[in-house]
């Protein structure tokens, strides 16, 4: 049925943004904890500081809202094909 | 080599923009002059034009097909700039069902209903606005598929394209973020990959150079001084 066909593939296609937008999103947050780290390392900072103020960061990321945020990408499809298919059929 | 490149970059253009002109909807001023169902047989070449058949029917190579017959106002530049002429346009009324194109359109006989409603008579000209997608071709005998039909007061109303306006501002930001995204990924993955694949290949090559010049070395010294 055409529904099903529509509901599988969407959902592949939609996991697929989701998953590159979910790396993407946590590779800039490492970049950006990185980069705040080596602008201003604290005294007697060394290496394993230094991975623990990311991890540390990273896991805040993780707890943090912005990343489930990015379950809109499966939320704002499925609105906007309701709202066409309520448009279109409308009266 | 750059006609090669020109000539594959403009076809690339006209196909990307021959698929928007043939899937985004457009809005047509028109006069409904009547409305008749055909039965068709799809060729090869032409089915791939049509959507499919009422969404809860069974899909047999025969079917009807409901028309739409128009006279509507002449446009220039894709219904931007209005002319002072009219020409006769049939529109085809098809579901497109779940699949595609995405409009998700289901109510094909109410909009035969709705068209029937608003027919034209010689005294009394009724406007409609019909949004639409799809191409008219005589040749391959292809229909636009009305997805809307609206009443208007006259033919000088002001239609904006917010769909298309939405939907191209959507593809840039989409576009944007694509680049960004794969900035990202080279420079956090590819680049770092890269660099240590070059500096294993130089210490490698290094290497092999060192074995060379010590086998040259001990040749050489066998050789008459």
């Amino acid at each position: 049925m055409a529904f099903i066909k529509l509901f599988v593939f969407g959902f592949i296609f939609l996991s697929v943004i989701y998953l590159s937008i979910s790396v993407y999103s946590r590779s800039v947050r490492r970049e950006k904890l990185e980069k705040r780290w080596d602008a201003n390392p604290p005294e007697a900072a060394d290496a394993e500081g230094r991975d623990t103020y990311i991890a540390e960061g990273m896991a805040e990321y993780h707890s943090g809202l912005r990343r489930k945020l990015i379950a809109l990408v499966y939320v704002v499809p499925t609105l906007v094909i309701a709202v066409i298919l309520y448009i279109t059929n409308a009266n | 080599m750059r006609y090669i490149r020109m000539t594959f970059r403009l076809l690339l253009v006209v196909i990307v923009f021959g698929f928007f002109h043939y899937v985004l909807p457009q809005h047509d001023i028109a006069k409904v002059t009547g409305t008749s169902i055909i039965p068709t047989d799809l060729g090869g070449l032409n089915s791939i034009f049509y959507a499919q058949t009422d969404s809860g029917n069974a899909t047999l190579p025969t079917r009807s097909l409901r028309l739409i017959n128009t006279s509507k106002q002449n446009t220039f530049l894709l219904g931007f700039i209005k002319r002072d002429s009219e020409s006769i346009m049939v529109y085809r009324n098809e579901d497109t069902g779940w699949i595609w194109p995405p409009y998700f359109k289901f109510d094909s006989s109410d909009l035969q209903a709705t068209a029937d409603a608003n027919v034209s008579t010689a005294d009394n000209a009724r406007w409609v606005v019909i949004t639409h997608y799809g191409w008219r071709n005589r040749f391959f005998t292809i229909y636009p598929n009305a997805i809307g039909i609206r009443p208007v007061s006259g033919p000088d109303v002001r239609i904006i394209p917010w769909f298309n306006i939405f939907f191209f501002i959507f593809l840039g930001v989409a576009w944007l973020f694509l680049r960004a995204m794969w900035a990202q990924f080279r420079e956090r993955s590819v680049d770092p990959m890269l660099d240590s694949a070059g500096n294993k290949y130089d210490e490698v090559s290094a290497g092999v150079a060192e074995r060379q010049g010590r086998l040259r070395r001990w040749l050489g010294s066998w050789q008459k001084k």
